[in-house]
């Protein structure tokens, strides 16, 4: 049977007519394409972590194209970070210089041997793929490259229980495990009006939902796993209790709203560059892959910007001081959270647990 | 009642930047004035001639957060550029022009009142008179012209 995919297109959060037109273009292009149904969301990264929004994303089972305002990787880990879990769908939409990182890329994964926590992730069976709405000014390129992966999409054959058609493989129901809860069953059986999801036949043209949650800005750090040593220097630096840890001992953003707005601190420290804030205004902190250009004139030094000179530490030692200012607490400087990198303790601190230790090691 | 003064005028190129003399100006090119007690800033004409039509706000800092002049404080797109802002006094920042996050046009068609863009609890002292404020843009004027014909170039 073929498959129907979903198509997800997060909605930006600037006015500019160029960008709106972008987003009615593709929605128009798609509305009568087989084979395809449509979800509209705000801002996908200001979705409310139970809100409308993300409950209907959790309930498409099946493959996915997602479309927003934010790098490939922004998008595909803020989607994470709600239970929208899938392997990497690879799409040919891609900033242009993009390739020669890609070689640089697997150049630097040959000689990797750093065990990653995505290696041993149980990810659900299916793809989702991240279209960066900023790559083309220009909607064709984006209808050729949904209506590619749709068509490669429908030739797969499906071990997913798809039989309901309709959204692309949509249940209605969600978890990681694939196995649905009592309650969610139950909410597919008999929709609120939340829920509800019309069912299309799977050759009827799109389906079209649209979420209406009207999200307010939200500010907090995706992880991306395919990077992360579980290495815990972010729960180490972080002091406002965003970081936590799973069943397993796996590093997690466990309190996304603890986060301090505009502050990257832990970003800058993670020495994997995994942890991504993809709104934030550098590049290579929002996901990007490179740091690429902007075309737009940058009027910051008019408006008052300082020069700096400091490192990515030192701007994370700040930034973490700032917010616990404001939040009226003590500062730490770099007495707190740094361990890997700075002089050991005075050889007179060390108790004898730190002597055993030490014998262990010469041992 | 009496018409109100007319506004000072600076020459951007053949563009009149008008400046309401009834506030003050700070060099980062806000005006700010002196209303219930605390100073409240939006864009003078000069930044939002540059700018042109604003598309964006954002925030990087909450209501209440205590601020250094020129701390960051957040981001804007517009139609022409993007760029940081940064706060024109020191202070405590009592609260932002919370419906510019949702349509920012105010900015363009009423800069001088409905655009206003937040409000800072702190001394107003740095702050230009409007005549000051002119010979600070008379200043800086070639100065801006070359940073963007230099980034346009890039």
């Amino acid at each position: 049977m073929a498959k129907r995919i979903a198509v997800v297109v997060s909605q930006g959060q600037s006015a500019s007519p160029a960008k709106r037109q972008l987003e009615e273009e593709i929605v128009g292009g798609l509305l009568m394409e087989p084979g395809i149904d449509l979800v509209l969301i705000p801002h996908l990264y200001d979705l409310k972590a139970d809100g409308t929004g993300v409950l209907a994303l959790r309930g498409i089972m099946g493959n996915m194209i997602v479309l927003s305002w934010l790098y490939e990787r922004g998008a595909r880990w803020t989607l994470d970070r709600a239970g929208i879990c899938g392997r990497e769908g690879l799409t040919t939409i891609k900033p242009v210089e993009d390739d020669e990182d890609e070689e640089a890329d697997e150049a630097a994964a040959e000689a990797d041997e750093k065990q990653r926590v995505g290696a041993s992730r149980d990810l659900p069976n299916r793809k989702i793929y991240c279209l960066d709405l900023r790559v083309h000014p220009a909607a064709q390129p984006y209808l050729d490259e949904v209506k590619r992966i749709a068509r490669e999409n429908a030739m797969q054959l499906v071990s997913l229980d798809s039989g309901l058609g309709g959204f692309g493989g949509l249940a209605g129901l969600s978890g990681l495990g694939g196995q649905p809860r009592p309650e969610q069953l139950a909410r597919y059986v008999q929709p609120t009006n939340d829920t509800a999801l019309p069912l299309a036949g799977v050759l009827a043209p799109a389906a079209v939902m649209r979420i209406d949650e009207e999200p307010g800005r939200r500010w907090y750090p995706v992880i991306d796993y395919s990077r992360c040593t579980n290495c815990m220097e972010c729960i180490d630096f972080c002091l406002f209790g965003v970081y936590g840890v799973d069943k397993v001992e796996t590093i997690l953003v466990e309190q996304p709203d603890n986060c301090r707005k505009g502050c990257p601190a832990c970003s800058r420290v993670c020495p994997e560059n995994a942890i991504i804030f993809p709104q934030h205004k550098t590049p290579t902190i929002a996901g990007a892959a490179m740091v690429a250009e902007s075309l737009k004139i940058d009027l910051s030094k008019l408006f008052g910007a300082p020069e700096t000179g400091e490192s990515a530490e030192q701007a994370a030692i700040r930034e973490r001081d700032e917010q616990l200012l404001l939040a009226g607490r003590q500062t730490v400087g770099a007495q707190v959270g740094l361990p890997k990198r700075h002089e050991p303790q005075a050889a007179g601190a060390k108790d004898e647990l730190d002597s055993l230790i030490d014998a262990l090691d010469n041992f | 009642m009496p018409a109100p003064d007319p506004p000072l005028v600076f020459l951007m190129g053949n563009f009149e930047a008008e400046f309401p003399i009834d506030r003050r100006y700070a060099k980062n090119h806000m005006w700010g004035q002196f209303v219930a007690g605390v100073w409240r800033f939006g864009f003078a004409a000069y930044a939002v001639r540059l700018l042109q039509d604003v598309y964006f706000l954002d925030w990087s800092v909450e209501a209440g957060a205590s601020l250094a002049e020129r701390q960051e404080l957040g981001s804007i797109e517009s139609k022409k550029a993007e760029s940081s802002l940064y706060a024109p006094i020191g202070g405590r920042l009592v609260r932002f022009n919370d419906q510019l996050l949702s349509d920012p046009s105010a900015i363009n068609l009423d800069k001088y009142a409905a655009g206003w863009i937040f409000e800072i609890d702190g001394s107003g002292e740095s702050l230009l008179s409007p005549q000051g404020y002119l010979e600070h843009l008379a200043a800086v004027w070639e100065v801006t012209q070359r940073t963007i014909k230099g980034q346009m170039n890039e």
